[in-house]
């Protein structure tokens, strides 16, 4: 097979190994085999008609399309595109096949469950006593819905001059972090409505696993679901860098405008102006997600809106991926739990134990929390610094009910 | 392969075609096919590794993080590439003593980083720092712009465990300010993996400057850039960096980043001053006006930390800005005498011309250290005969000024057969004597360095197929 990448691409990158320091999984493995040039050079051997084999295809699957290497590549090779594009022919061909279980769980995962939200939510009912089951405990830390927060449907005003999308995962299992950046934006002085019916997942995980025809297919719905030229506020940094790139997934005029639309909750609030917040006088150490970071450029919105509230810290990693990646912690376990130790140990650094710590990302934040950190919402730390109770952080929404 | 595994354990070594043929270059030019890598974690790892190679008459390649630009680590056919990813450690850092032992694979700007906090600095900066490794700096006695002043590696590796090409474990060097006997420290630095593989370095630490000038003088000529150069070293003053940027790279900088550098001048030079308060304000001010004197028509001198940092980023990224006007380059290293600058850039230019090749010079003007960039695309049809062509012109015309090779890059197999250019039969043949003390069997990087002894396969000029 020959990978449908654009030649000129993949001959843009020069070897020069600029982008090793800024791959997590190269700093994880030290194998040029889990780096960005060593991707690239995987890719043009199977690009001159080399078989794809086992090994290339673990190679392109180890890669966790944090786009950190883009930003520090002098030539501009635009690697998540390289990625994608890769990923879709392996998905095409189906060769070497994937295991049947595999298969299955990425079938239902995909195509069964992410696209529908309101079945997202009776599983997530189901999870809620399975997730203390003692041999389940360790996977599924990261998920600390209240039963409550999945009963609470979240409330829209009547004449709507913003929309919150709300998504698949985030609208399950952190309904309350929209909840608070619906209070926050409605503090702000803002109308915030959200999507109508037909939309649910935004199609990044989709995209990412290689199934572009599914990821197109949501967009669309995404799309119909927000229809006007009010901004789309999204909470979550990866499916906002997928609303961002709408545009160039679909090709239409009417996407690229949709796109225009789409702003990261901080990155809108900077720009609509925010609410009047007190000091809260308390430290948190900010972690800047990969797609914020990395892809939508939008990572110091998030330090400036927290920074008349909290004291903030940030890591000196120099924004290495903490190892979610969407669907990544589940497929690449032991890579994705060696790139967490190393941000586990930087958030340390920054902020000692027990320190809180702000992601704008729900991926990032499950990973952590599972590791046992304190994870909130830009939102939800907004939402703390109010005004109102001295200190409505502790206790309140979003707490961890069973640490 | 099984008694590597056995030795490293699981994942320790590999041979997956297609994860080999990634160690067959570095990011310089020249490609080879190892047997095998392997991925030691302590000196423990590194010495079995090499005895193993070394019962089986398997050739051994140290690699650091691969940004080497001379082909230092493109193995010989069937080698062992020993990958030192993995041996990443900050041993110990002792602040008073201003020194720190580090495992090879630490990387520079890491390690400048691990010390920030106490005020101190690993000195030598090569453009790549964020991404090569300690023990690639050693095996190529690598400089940067900083190393007017510091001195290139050489000059900040105190100590080294060694594992010497038969498997035995020694060290090289000491702390102390004199150690007795031979300098087989300064033999093993710059020794591009010929005379075994670094386990540990102790490397020196260099306090921060309390004081930091920048200037950016800017110049109609090429020869008022050079002159002032000149007159600054000759007034006395080490700039801690001085680096000279020609038209071409200067716009195409400043197009890139926007640093603020002027897109109508003929040379820029970027002079960095650091020290005490007092004597970098008198320095700033000399450097100023021996500009002025020499043609300079604007002196800037950066007022804060902020448009510092802008000028310098502009300095280094002249790569970057480079790759977006053509896909490929060839970056040169030749170092020639300060006050031939000019002559040389001339037959620079030439050389571009003759070659029609585009040719921008970014360099470190202060010790005379060209970084000739010839900028192309390698799938037009025969344009490396002409990029290697004019890359040979330019080196000779360095030589014939009375320069030399490298200034930090190494010789690698990319320079390897120019060495006869610069020393003759005998200064050959001692420095292979040399290297014989360390390697008898010749099974440590053979074929890099010397033009002698045992060559590898055909690693010549770029293969088809081969990107740039």
């Amino acid at each position: 097979m020959t990978l449908p990448i654009d030649p000129v691409d993949l001959a843009r990158c020069v070897d020069c190994g600029l982008c090793l320091p800024h791959c997590p999984t190269f700093r994880a493995t030290g194998r040029e085999s889990a780096s960005p040039r060593g991707r690239i050079a995987a890719m043009r051997r199977v690009q001159a008609g080399e078989p794809v084999d086992e090994a290339f295809v673990s190679y392109m699957q180890e890669c966790v399309q944090c786009r950190g290497c883009e930003a520090a590549c002098p030539s501009g090779v635009p690697f998540g595109r390289l990625m994608e594009q890769t990923r879709q022919a392996l998905r095409s061909t189906r060769r070497p096949r994937p295991p049947l279980v595999r298969r299955t769980l990425e079938w239902l995962a995909y195509r069964v469950v992410l696209p529908r939200p309101g079945l997202l939510v009776a599983l997530s009912w189901v999870l809620i006593p399975l997730r203390r089951l003692p041999g389940l405990t360790g996977r599924t830390a990261g998920l600390r819905y209240r039963a409550e927060s999945l009963m609470e449907r979240l409330q829209a005003d009547d004449d709507p001059d913003v929309h919150l999308f709300t998504g698949c995962v985030m609208d399950a299992w952190q309904r309350d972090t929209h909840r608070a950046a619906l209070r926050i934006m409605r503090a702000s002085g803002a109308h915030p409505g959200l999507p109508g019916p037909g939309a649910g997942c935004c199609g990044a995980l989709q995209l990412h696993a290689g199934m572009d025809f599914d990821a197109r297919r949501l967009a669309r719905a995404v799309m119909r679901s927000l229809p006007g030229d009010d901004p789309i506020v999204v909470c979550s940094a990866g499916c906002g860098a997928m609303l961002k790139s709408y545009g160039e997934l679909l090709e239409t005029d009417a996407a690229h405008r949709f796109a225009a639309r789409v702003r990261s909750f901080a990155e809108w609030l900077e720009e609509h102006g925010g609410p009047p917040l007190r000091d809260t006088g308390r430290t948190v150490v900010v972690q800047d997600p990969c797609h914020l970071n990395h892809v939508q450029k939008v990572a110091g919105s998030v330090r400036r809106v927290l920074a008349p509230a909290y004291r903030l810290v940030d890591l000196d990693d120099d924004g290495l991926c903490c190892g979610a990646g969407g669907a990544y912690s589940l497929t690449q376990p032991e890579l994705a739990a060696a790139m967490r130790d190393r941000t586990l140990a930087a958030i340390r650094r920054a902020g000692g134990d027990g320190a809180v710590v702000a992601s704008a990302n729900p991926g990032c934040a499950m990973h952590l929390a599972a590791a046992g950190v304190d994870v909130r919402h830009p939102a939800e730390l907004l939402e703390a610094a109010l005004g109102a109770s001295p200190d409505a952080g502790d206790g309140d929404a979003g707490e961890s009910e069973h640490r | 392969m099984a008694d590597l595994a056995a030795a490293l354990g699981p994942g320790g070594a590999r041979e997956e075609p297609l994860e080999l043929a990634m160690y067959g270059k570095d990011a310089g030019v020249t490609r080879g096919r190892p047997g095998a890598v392997c991925f030691p974690r302590d000196a423990a790892g590194v010495a079995g590794a090499v005895r193993i190679a070394r019962r089986h008459g398997v050739p051994i390649v140290p690699r650091g993080s691969g940004t080497g630009l001379a082909g230092g680590a493109t193995p010989a056919d069937g080698a062992l590439v020993v990958s030192t990813t993995r041996l990443n450690r900050i041993l110990a850092v002792d602040e008073h003593e201003r020194t720190a032992w580090v495992e090879p694979g630490v990387l520079n700007l890491d390690l400048t980083r691990a010390v920030a906090h106490l005020g101190l600095h690993y000195a030598p900066d090569p453009s790549s720092q964020q991404a090569c490794s300690i023990g690639g700096n050693v095996a190529t006695n690598a400089g940067g712009p900083h190393c007017l002043a510091s001195g290139v590696t050489s000059a900040h590796v105190l100590a080294l465990d060694v594992v010497l090409p038969d498997g035995a474990e020694v060290r090289l060097g000491g702390l102390e300010p004199d150690t007795a006997g031979y300098d087989l420290r300064g033999c093993f630095v710059g020794s591009e993996g010929t005379m075994g593989i670094a386990t540990r370095v102790a490397v020196r630490l260099s306090p921060d400057p309390p004081a930091v000038s920048t200037l950016l003088l800017e110049f109609a000529s090429l020869d008022a850039a050079a002159a002032t150069v000149g007159a600054v070293i000759a007034e006395g003053i080490v700039p801690a960096a001085l680096e000279m940027m020609d038209a071409e790279i200067t716009r195409a900088v400043e197009d890139y980043v926007g640093a603020g550098f002027p897109r109508d001048a003929a040379a820029i030079l970027l002079v960095e001053l650091d020290g005490r308060p007092g004597s970098v304000a008198a320095d700033t001010a000399a450097v100023g006006e021996l500009g002025r004197a020499h043609g300079a028509r604007r002196v800037r001198v950066a007022a804060d930390e902020a448009e510092r940092a802008l000028l310098w980023k502009g300095r280094k990224s002249a790569f970057g800005a480079i790759a977006r006007i053509a896909p490929d380059y060839y970056l040169h290293d030749a170092v020639v005498p300060r006050t031939r600058l000019v002559d040389v850039l001339r037959t620079v230019y030439d050389v571009a011309d003759t070659h029609a090749l585009t040719m921008m010079n970014v360099f470190h003007a202060g010790d005379g250290n060209l970084h000739p960039l010839i900028v192309f695309d390698a799938s037009e049809p025969g344009i490396w005969d002409r990029v290697a062509s004019a890359g040979d012109a330019i080196l000779r015309a360095c030589i014939a000024a009375g320069g030399v090779l490298s200034g930090e890059h190494g010789i690698g197999l990319e320079k390897r057969d120019h060495m006869p250019l610069i020393f003759g039969p005998d200064d050959l043949a001692a420095q292979a004597g040399l290297r014989a003390a360390f390697d008898p069997d010749g099974r440590a990087n053979p074929g890099k360095v010397l033009p002698e002894g045992s060559r590898c396969g055909e690693i010549a000029g770029a293969p088809e197929g081969t990107w740039i």
